[in-house]
């Protein structure tokens, strides 16, 4: 019991560190097309060139939870190799929120990036 | 195929499941086409998933913070905690159960009488009920036809004024007569009441008025003598040995308008076309008059129209209309024709007491509770220092009261259903076709929920929001020093054994009183012979005999009963004292002028001679009716003291004369006043007429025997049946048995102001008797301390009572002072007794001390006798 506890704790403080982006990268996969939970961390992977790994316990629970929110709508549906899945979909509200998301992510990285590449004389003058 | 959203846990469980097992399903697929063996890619495809159950919780977290899954965990804490301490979970389900069960079994009384006066009508909250003249618990019928007409045609607030008149008949023409209650109805009674036939039609407006001899049946009586006969309808049956036609049924539970009476037949007013008398006069009162009120209408509106239409028809008829005339309107409920009158004055007052003892009973449950959640004080304050927030907590321990609660009402509604069917055995055998009884619906059941929840919130909510308030860190810091739970709490406690007191106390002091009324009920003298008389109702006018016949058969049975061994004397009358029967009509005295708006209704009675020598009561001036008083001779009456007194002041009433039914007689004699119908009215006129002179319409023997009456009952019988062995004879009862209908109603109150008490008490007791035994073993240490720094036993002892002497004594103070607010209500159900009798009021304070104090005594007399070393040892 404690340690299923503290292992459940450990996941959810990963989701909380992710949570932004993770929704962010849901949204931007379902972008190219409806997705089920194995193809969005299959996608994820090989477009960051196997660098990302969601894993699944935080991958359910976001998107059950941006269902909840209405950014995305699921259907179940025969995948192309007859194998019943369920089918992610993003909503117009969903496609919002991305765009949001996104704005909000080039402005950390920007803001990230002139921390990161300050020059020294630059920040004396 | 298009899945809905589910909102079902079960469905979306299994749909999660569905999902991750695809995800495997996928992930295996993909590795074995990539070469690898079926095998390694399940293993691999597992390992790289995760921890399934795991993935599931947390996704299931997500949509967890539904409150109906949440509720559902915090219900089993709840069970879970209540299981741990059966003792407690026992205890308060029981007794919360007891106290929810004495609300609803009062309420389904309350439900089926007043709530529901006139079974299968439509919307019984329009209907009114009608009545002119003096307010009177029990009026008779008090309406003329014309009057009731004229009203009926020229009112402007009433969508329909129908009108009736019950009394007994006798079903002839089979084999054996069958004495039915039967009641003459206006043409629109069923209209208005909404009433629709299951067979035939009921009355039509043309044949109000008319001799046509039209009969609907009763659902019940279609269903015991006619079987149900599908073709009932253009029969001729037997009333009265009149040939009359079936035209209709009433559906089945519709008994008549009259509240808690049952009606077997209806005809229309006249339908033999021999009442013409009473169609046609305006002095002849016999209708029963209701109303249903014209949408948006109030009764106070109506009854300022009707008032302007009596006043026109008071003008027109001066003569016919000396009295008070003035119209009054009555709710249903409230009704004083039928039962209605007697409920609304008993059964309210006994809700409001179960309340008291619903109360009383949250109470003690909450001290229980208060006890409890202070010795978890360290589980929850350990569960609010792991994260639980305080709205979490308050929530759980709610929630076992209400768990508590739930499950009292469950029982107290099983209970019910039988408890609601005891009201009618408060009814001793009489001769009123009464049909009440309690009844269970929605609306009880709604009652019960309702004291559920009340009950919950107060023995739940308000120890656990008060609990909740310990501060954590403080209750964990010390553990022993504050172990009596804080000063906040000792206060509540006191309160609630504080108050158990105070609400025991009424209810002490009504059953008290109310038990006292009872004896002093049973002790008292009347004013008549109730042992060793025996009466016997004979169906002379019901069965349809002509007068003649019947009068010659009334001397032969009064001649045959005489000659009985045993028998003393025997008499004829119309009317038997204190059988909640009463004959009222106008009465004028000649030379009389009434007071504006006095009502000049009397009581009558039709006495044969000898009645008063058969009852023991005093002719005080004059003499007796004679056999010699009869349609030959003039027209005599025997006035009681109160109405000599009354119309004839300080003049000798004898000779004097009084125009009542339809002549003017003289009187004859004064008699001793009696009681007509509650051993505590106030007296009334009371003028008897000679039964020679005007046959009664109820022909009742009365014998004065030598033994016990009882002995009697076949002889009578058959004496009876020797004159004529068709006549219908019943109701043949002693005297003693008959009049216990007047003292029902305070049987129906001492018992149950009785049971309530005794739970109030046994609960006070128990409650006081709880938190000092609770607080004394909370302080053992202390006191062991005491000890050995010297105190005494003795002061021990003091320490402890003192504590509990003061929760008594303010307890008392407070219930005393609620007693005797509430002792006024009840006032005018009492006899022979003051509402704050001083006795009563002494005792019942002197027993509630004196078992505090032994309930005090009990702890503090375990606490001295401890060994101090033990005492200061033990934490």
């Amino acid at each position: 019991m404690s340690t299923s506890m503290s292992e459940k704790d450990q996941y959810k403080n990963r989701i909380d560190l992710l949570q932004g982006t993770l929704d962010m990268l849901i949204l931007q996969t379902l972008q190219w097309g409806p997705q089920h939970g194995y193809g969005i961390v299959q996608a994820l992977r090989l477009r960051s060139g196997d660098v990302l790994q969601v894993e699944t316990g935080s991958l359910y629970p976001a998107l059950h939870r941006l269902e909840r929110q209405g950014w995305v709508q699921s259907e179940w549906k025969q995948s192309e190799s007859k194998q019943r899945a369920r089918y992610y979909r993003i909503t117009a509200k969903g496609k919002k929120q991305l765009a949001s998301d996104l704005g909000r992510w080039e402005r950390i990285v920007e803001a990230i990036g002139l921390v990161m590449y300050l020059k020294p004389e630059e920040s004396e003058s | 195929m298009k899945w809905f959203p589910s909102f079902g846990f079960q469905r979306r469980k299994r749909e999660l499941q569905e999902e991750i097992d695809a995800h495997l399903q996928m992930a295996i697929a993909d590795r074995v086409a990539r070469g690898e063996t079926a095998e390694t890619a399940r293993a691999e495809a597992a390992r790289e998933f995760g921890n399934i159950p795991l993935v599931q919780d947390v996704t299931r977290d997500i949509w967890g913070q539904g409150w109906l899954e949440q509720l559902g965990r915090d219900v089993r804490y709840a069970l879970r905690q209540l299981r741990k301490s059966p003792g407690f979970t026992i205890t308060a389900t029981a007794m919360l159960a007891i106290a929810i069960c004495a609300n609803s079994t009062v309420f389904s009384w309350i439900n089926g009488t007043m709530l529901r006066p006139i079974p299968g009508a439509r919307d019984t909250g329009e209907l009114v009920s009608l009545q002119r003249g003096e307010r009177n618990f029990s009026p008779t019928p008090p309406f003329s036809y014309l009057d009731y007409h004229d009203l009926r045609e020229q009112n402007r607030t009433f969508s329909g004024l129908l009108a009736y008149h019950n009394d007994w008949i006798a079903l002839t023409g089979g084999a054996q007569p069958e004495r039915v209650y039967i009641a003459n109805v206006s043409a629109n009674y069923f209209d208005v009441l909404g009433i629709k036939p299951v067979l035939g039609r009921f009355f039509l407006p043309e044949e109000e008025a008319r001799a046509i001899p039209n009969v609907v049946l009763g659902y019940s009586l279609w269903k015991t003598r006619y079987a149900k006969d599908p073709a009932i309808v253009g029969k001729s049956i037997e009333v009265a040995r009149h040939p009359v036609t079936v035209i209709g049924v009433a559906p089945e539970g519709f008994v008549g308008a009259a509240p808690g009476l049952r009606d077997d037949l209806w005809v229309t007013l006249d339908p033999l076309g021999t009442d013409g008398w009473r169609m046609t006069h305006r002095d002849s009162d016999w209708l029963i008059v209701i109303g249903r009120l014209r949408p948006g209408v109030s009764r106070g509106q109506a009854a300022e129209d009707l008032d302007t239409v009596m006043h026109h028809i008071v003008l027109a008829y001066p003569d016919q209309h000396l009295g008070d005339n003035r119209v009054t309107l009555d709710p249903m409920w409230r009704s004083p024709f039928g039962a209605n009158g007697f409920m609304a004055a008993t059964l309210p007052i006994l809700l409001a007491f179960a309340g008291l003892v619903l109360l009383l009973t949250s109470a003690n449950v909450a001290t229980l509770t208060l006890v409890r959640f202070v010795s978890r004080r360290r589980e929850l304050a350990i569960r609010q220092s792991l994260g639980a927030n305080r709205m979490q907590l308050v929530r759980q321990m709610v929630l076992e009261g209400v768990v508590i609660s739930s499950v009292a009402g469950a029982v107290a509604l099983v209970l019910t259903l039988w408890t609601s069917k005891t009201f009618a055995w408060f009814f001793p055998a009489n001769s009123i076709p009464l049909i009440l009884n309690g009844s269970m619906d929605h609306k009880v059941v709604i009652g019960i929920a309702v004291s559920s929840l009340l009950a919950s919130m107060l023995c739940g909510a308000l120890p656990a929001w008060r609990s909740s308030h310990a501060p954590a860190i403080e209750v964990l810091k010390t553990e022993s020093a504050s172990i009596s739970g804080g000063s906040r709490n000792r206060k509540l406690l006191s309160a609630l054994v504080v108050a158990q007191i105070a609400l025991s106390l009424p209810l002490l002091l009504c059953s008290g009183l109310f038990l006292r009324t009872l004896r002093n009920l049973a002790a008292a003298n009347p004013g008549f012979e109730q042992d060793h008389v025996l009466t016997a109702s004979v169906g002379l006018n019901i069965a349809g005999y002509s007068n003649d016949e019947a009068k010659l058969i009334r001397r032969k049975i009064l001649d045959g009963v005489s000659a009985l061994p045993g028998v003393e004397v025997a008499s004829l009358t119309d009317w038997i004292p204190m059988t909640l029967i009463q004959k009222r009509d106008d009465a004028y005295p000649e030379g009389y002028v009434p007071h504006p708006h006095e009502s000049l209704l009397v009581q009558n009675a039709e006495v044969g001679p000898r009645y008063f020598e058969s009852l023991h009561i005093p002719i005080l001036e004059g003499r007796e009716f004679t056999l010699n008083d009869d349609e030959t001779a003039p027209r005599v009456i025997i006035v009681n003291e109160t109405a000599a007194r009354r119309y004839w002041p300080g003049q000798d009433p004898v000779g004097k004369k009084l125009r009542v039914g339809g002549s003017l007689q003289a009187v004859i004699g004064v008699a001793k006043n009696s009681t007509h119908t509650f051993l505590n009215e106030s007296p009334e006129p009371m003028v008897y007429m000679s039964y020679f002179q005007h046959p009664g319409y109820e022909t009742v023997v009365q014998v004065k025997t030598e033994g016990n009456p009882v002995d009697l009952e076949p002889m009578v019988e058959n004496a009876i049946h020797g004159v004529d062995s068709r006549l219908p004879v019943f109701d043949v009862r002693s005297m003693r048995e008959s009049t216990q209908m007047a003292s029902t109603f305070a049987v129906i109150e001492s018992t149950l102001a009785g049971v309530f008490a005794l739970i109030g008490l046994v609960l006070a007791i128990t409650g006081i008797y709880g938190v000092v035994a609770y607080r004394t073993q909370l302080r053992t240490h202390e006191i062991g301390i005491r000890m050995a720094l010297g105190a005494s036993r003795v002061d021990v002892l003091r320490l402890v009572l003192v504590q509990g002497l003061w929760l008594t004594g303010i307890g008392l103070a407070l219930g005393l002072a609620f007693a005797l607010g509430l002792t006024r209500v009840i006032g005018r159900m009492l006899y022979g007794i003051g509402a704050n009798d001083s006795i009563t009021v002494v005792s019942v304070v002197m027993l509630l001390g004196a078992m505090s104090l032994a309930a005090c005594y009990l702890p503090a007399r375990r606490a001295m006798r401890r060994n101090p070393v033990t005492a200061i040892r033990e934490l």
